[in-house]
């Protein structure tokens, strides 16, 4: 990239004279460096970092990539990007790039206390194979774990749940996408009965008020947030809102900024929908028309282990709190209760059933959540007068509730990592639906996804413990039986039983369930919160760790064997966004050394197994299923014979290498020349992504998720469409007949999603009959209660404490920090706190400070100024800096439907180091 | 006449007092003068690289002497510039860009180089505004600089800002350095009591954005029809450093 003296002199002689004249060299070297980029290739491709999705174009010369620009003509970014999207070019380049497989050994042989020495593939793989069948000949399918990604590309994730669900018969493959997104999942699902939002990024154009709730999208989305900067700027009458707990970047350019104590978000939405009552604002036409109320049980625990057996001291009196809860007198009045009550937390088996009420009930239940109850229960800034905190709140409602008024809600990781998070997004709906704002432009509650491919792969491949891909799940045996077809598998091969999901796996590995885990595009071991446990898990317990990853990481330092990656524009790929786009790209420059796509690396593994290996009866402890005997897997040999497989096929024969998929052949026009390696590599004829791709979309077609053909995203006036893509035309809105092809005509709107949608009714409390009424082409507005977060601070652990990400590093650092510029401007993850908190503890800012939780401590350099300014009592640090491993101080608290972890609320004490 | 005897009074006092200091005790202090100068006074039009400058530079003083409007001046003790060399302070006479350029017409060395041969094509240094204290920035109806710029729309530009706190807009006035020539007509016409426009050695101002990168709506590109792969198989795009990341590894759990 570096111009040389010499290429500069040559360039050309506008140049040369325009550095004699006295013209700075900067601008010499621009003209130079024009002249010498005539022979760069340019192509499209994707950023590699937030759920945004901006569009770039990637310049290459000499199998290496020399620059990037922001695509123009992405309608996302139009030509923009963020700081961390600048760098797109330089991520791959880092000095310790992992280019060889390395693994534990002594002697030559492989060692679980040995140290990393580098090994061929082959060594690797048959280490690989020999661990893998150890372990599930001893506990089976359930044994067997993948760490996966809502940064796998489409066709990563597709041939790893292919791989583990279809192959190896085990759903025990779930994402870091858990951490980020899992609880919008459950509130799409459970209020639409189908996933993803209904709007795009154009609602903001079309909007006249945003309110962010628990995102702080100036930092996290920067370039939709400088799209909702451009929407304020155009006129007064636009407003913005940032409820945070913390104040933030955001609340730059937000007209008001509610500051809130953890969790009393609940109630606030609870307020706004009472007001909406009170006032009488309900849109009654909408909600008769195409709405329903429900509610669900409250005792659902915390998502924690119900066993304090693997408890460290400290953490004993929180976790037992997953058994039974001692109601505090806020958690009384919100949920109709006496203050202390006992509550036994009964239903933390199934948190996820819930039950039609009426609008009676409905409206009962928000009695209690007036301005005076929910203004005292949720002011969050001890230093703000409660006059000003009540008069913010009503003037939220207002905003809601003006009938002139557009609104769109945007949320992130504030809702989504949350002890109840699948209720807070449910009550963004609830709000929305209840004044018909919804699925209109300009108007819906938008949850944003944080990973580039969370919607694209994650959730729409399906790399999750419970599902499929288009939003079927293992639990429904038709969504088997469809996925059976598609997949060309006998019967009952598809194992029923829920998987662990992420969390569940690193509990999984400490209690000595899961024997082997594969990570793959992600880094666990940071970034799951408790992570104390789960470090000392990885190395003492009897397990062999795999990490595929580019670089070397905390996962990679706690493993057993790493296996160098392809990054993004070394391989084939496509990515999601949060808006339903699905946007692709072409292989644009070798992988370094003997660095492979995940792709290869997932097939080359499958080559290592015979369906005689896996196909026959296997326990699953823990099984129920109709069709199924108690605790086993059928042996399906006999019917893969009938269907023409031989027990000596191997998976990659039978998964992959397909005839279908082996007749889209490579080379393919649609590479206009560029390459493939992981056909070199593999000696294929055909095009593995291609196939993969092309299987996948008949699981969506006709399903609400068509997808368009693989070559039409490759199209040069193509910048990746928005689901459903249906006759070729991509859908702006979901459910709205003016937009959704799948919505009847004459409906105006239809919830047409299909899952959860016959209910029994009941009132407040429970269900009361068991005949279940069908909702088809309705959304359901829940009634959620407020409750209590499980961990507050008390006199000894005595502060709130937040974490989160920063504009300039992404997720664990481990592309970001390798980035010189990136690191030089934020080189460690500080510790935001308020500075009469600090001086209280014999704190300045810039000390090291001793930061303490239940689960372990970490020193952080203290911060008093700057970016975020929390109010007393409330501290903030990322956890990007694997210096300051935070996550061993957050407890591993999930929402129980969810299973996402509240990485938001941890109670931490803070000392001088 | 007068004028031009005042100035080769200056002239020859700066260069006798280079002569002098060379039998002096001040020699060591002028010595660290030099070593401590810093690099960003402005030169005359058509001044090399200051490096290159210094050394064709032979403090001759023919341009200072040639300069009809006194703007120029060779460095004396005490001036944080190296003696006897020509240099300018736009606030007190600003380059005034006569088209045939008389100094650089003068000198004999190439120190000021005989390629330029538009007076527009000059850099001496760029101008910068300080917009906390530039009235047009706050909304007062001066540009000055953008009018009084020999080179106004196209060094000094004028863009239209809404302003936030009344009904009128702002009239914001942008450098481009592109165009601007250095030659501090902006700075001399600035009516803050201080000049709020200065002109600066480009670089102590002028930052650079990385060659990986591109700004997407300036540099047009389309899809490459017909790409080309990397097919040599010969040195790896990244030399790996493959025993910096196995210290790492195996350095413990952390």
């Amino acid at each position: 990239m570096e111009i040389t003296r010499r290429e500069f002199l040559k360039s050309s002689i506008a140049a040369t004279t325009a550095a004699t004249v006295g013209m700075p060299l900067i601008q010499g070297a621009q003209a130079a460096s024009e002249d010498f980029e005539a022979d760069w290739q340019w192509d499209k491709g994707v950023c590699r970092f937030c759920g945004t999705g901006c569009g770039i174009m990637v310049a290459t010369k000499k199998g290496r990539i020399v620059a990037t620009k922001g695509d123009p003509d992405a309608p996302v970014n139009r030509g923009l990007n963020c700081i961390k999207g600048y760098f797109n070019g330089k991520i791959q380049y880092g000095k310790d790039r992992l280019t060889q497989p390395l693994m534990r050994m002594t002697d030559g042989k492989f060692d679980k206390k040995g140290k990393f020495t580098p090994v061929s593939w082959e060594q690797a793989f048959d280490e690989m194979e020999r661990q893998f069948r150890k372990a599930y000949a001893e506990k089976g399918p359930a044994g067997v774990a993948v760490f996966g990604s809502g940064q796998y590309t489409i066709q990563e994730g597709y041939a790893s749940a292919k791989l583990m669900k279809a192959g190896f018969r085990s759903n025990n493959i779930d994402p870091n996408a858990r951490h980020c997104m899992a609880s919008a999942v459950v509130g799409f699902i459970q209020t639409f009965g189908i996933d993803e939002p209904a709007g795009n990024y154009d609602d903001i154009e079309h909007t006249d008020t945003v309110v962010s709730w628990g995102a702080n999208m100036a930092e996290c989305h920067p370039i939709l947030w400088s799209r909702v900067a451009d929407r304020r700027l155009s006129s007064d009458d636009v407003k913005i809102v940032n409820l945070s707990t913390y104040a933030n970047e955001t609340s730059n350019i937000a007209d008001t900024e509610i500051l809130f104590k953890p969790g009393t978000d609940l109630a606030i939405w609870n307020y706004i929908a009472r007001e909406i009552i009170k006032r009488d604002a309900v849109n009654h036409d909408f909600v008769d028309k195409h709405c329903v109320f429900a509610t669900g049980p409250y005792d659902i625990g915390y998502g924690m282990r119900n066993t304090d057996k693997y408890a460290f001291d400290a953490e004993k009196d929180i976790m037992a709190k997953e058994l039974e809860v001692t109601l505090t007198a806020e958690e009384a009045i919100a949920q109709r209760r006496k203050t202390g009550e006992k509550v036994k937390q009964n239903n933390t088996k199934k948190p996820v059933k819930h039950w039609l009420i009426t609008y009676e009930d409905f409206k009962e239940a928000l009695d209690p959540y007036t301005l005076d109850f929910v203004s005292q229960l949720a002011k969050g800034d001890p230093d703000e007068s409660l006059d000003d905190f009540r008069a913010k709140l009503k003037l939220l409602a207002d905003l809601y509730i003006d009938k002139g008024r557009k609104v769109v809600s945007f949320w992130t990781m504030g809702f989504n990592q949350h002890y109840r998070g699948s209720w807070i997004n449910e009550q963004a709906y609830m709000v929305h639906l209840l004044l018909g704002k919804q699925s209109m432009p300009g108007n819906g509650a938008f949850s944003l996804t944080g990973q580039p491919s969370a919607c694209g792969t994650a959730r729409e491949v399906g790399t999750f413990a419970h599902r499929l891909p288009a939003d079927m799940v293992v639990m429904n045996p038709k969504h088997r039986a469809r996925s059976e077809q598609i997949w060309k598998l006998p019967p009952r091969t598809i194992n029923p039983k829920v998987g662990s999901h992420i969390t569940k796996i690193m509990r999984d590995l400490e209690d000595g369930q899961v024997k082997f885990a594969w990570v793959q595009v992600n880094n666990p071991f940071q970034a799951t919160a408790n992570a104390n446990h789960w470090l000392k898990a990885a190395r003492e317990m009897d397990n062999f760790i795999v990490v595929s990853d580019p670089y070397p990481t905390i996962s990679a330092k706690v493993s057993d064997l790493i296996l160098p990656s392809a990054m993004i524009f070394e391989k084939w790929g496509g990515y999601g966004n949060a808006e339903r786009r699905t946007q692709m790209w072409r292989e644009q420059v070798p992988p370094p050394g003997q660095a492979r796509s995940d792709v290869w690396q997932a097939m080359e593994f499958a080559k290592r197994f015979r369906l005689k290996d896996v196909w026959g009866e296997q326990m699953v402890p823990g099984l129920e299923a109709e069709g199924f005997e108690s605790g086993k897997l059928p042996d399906v040999l006999d019917k893969a014979r009938e269907m023409g497989y031989s027990p000596d096929d191997t998976l990659y024969d039978v998964l992959f290498a397909t005839p279908e998929n082996r007749k889209f052949k490579w080379p393919d026009k649609v590479a206009k020349g560029h390459d493939n390696h992981t056909v070199k590599a593999g000696a294929l004829d055909w095009f593995p992504e291609k196939a993969l791709y092309q299987e996948y979309v008949q699981f969506g077609r006709g399903h609400e998720h068509d997808l368009a053909d693989f070559d039409v995203y490759y199209r040069d006036d193509v910048r990746g469409l928005k689901w459903p893509v249906v006759d070729g035309k991509e859908t702006e809105w979901r459910f709205n007949e003016k937009y959704d092809p799948y919505v009847k005509k004459g409906s105006g709107f239809e919830f047409y999603g299909k899952a959860l949608k016959e209910l029994p009714t009941g009132d407040l409390d429970k269900p009361t009959s068991k005949e279940k009424t069908s909702l088809a082409g309705k959304a359901k507005i829940f009634f959620r209660p407020y409750a209590a977060p499980p961990e507050q601070p008390d006199d000894n652990y005595d502060l709130w404490m937040c974490t989160g990400r920063v504009l300039e590093h992404w997720h664990t650092g481990t592309m970001t920090r390798r980035v010189p510029e990136l690191h030089r401007a934020v080189p460690t993850a500080l510790f935001y706190m308020h500075p009469k908190d600090a001086e209280d503890r014999g704190l300045k800012r810039k000390d090291v400070a001793m930061v303490e939780s239940r689960r372990g401590k970490v020193q952080a350099v203290v911060e008093t100024q700057g970016r975020d300014d929390p109010p007393r009592g409330y501290t903030f640090i990322a956890f990007f800096d694997e210096g300051v491993l935070v996550n061993k101080l957050v407890p591993d608290i999930t929402c129980p439907m969810s299973k996402e972890t509240d990485f938001k609320k941890c109670a931490v004490k803070v000392r001088k180091a | 006449m007068e004028q031009n005897a005042r100035r080769e009074f200056f002239i020859r006092l700066a260069q006798g007092t280079a002569l002098a200091a060379t039998g002096g005790l001040i020699w060591s202090a002028l010595l660290q003068q030099q070593a401590k100068a810093m690099p960003n006074a402005l030169r005359p039009p058509g001044a090399l690289d200051e490096d290159d400058f210094q050394a064709l530079c032979i403090k001759c003083g023919l341009c200072v002497r040639d300069c009809p409007y006194d703007t120029l001046r060779l460095s004396t003790a005490g001036d944080s510039v190296p003696i006897g060399t020509p240099y300018f302070l736009p606030r007190e006479i600003p380059c005034y860009m006569c088209p045939d350029i008389p100094c650089k017409v003068a000198c004999p060395t190439g120190a000021l180089t005989p390629e330029l041969t538009d007076i527009n094509g000059a850099r001496m240094g760029l101008a910068v505004i300080d917009i906390e204290n530039c009235l047009s920035w706050q909304g007062l109806r001066c540009e000055i600089c953008h009018r009084e710029c020999p080179l106004t729309d196209t060094a000094i530009t004028v863009e239209h800002n809404p302003r936030k706190i009344s009904k009128h807009a702002l009239f914001v006035p942008i450098v481009h350095s592109d165009a601007c020539t250095g030659c501090g007509i902006c700075e001399k016409a600035c009516p803050t009591d201080e000049a709020a426009i200065r002109v600066v050695a480009h670089e102590l101002v002028q930052g650079k954005i990385g060659d990986h990168y591109r700004l997407g709506w300036k540099v047009d590109t389309t899809i490459t029809p017909d790409f080309k792969p990397y097919e040599k198989s010969g040195p790896l795009p990244v030399a790996p450093d493959a025993s910096g990341g196995l210290d790492y590894l195996n350095e413990g759990v952390p």
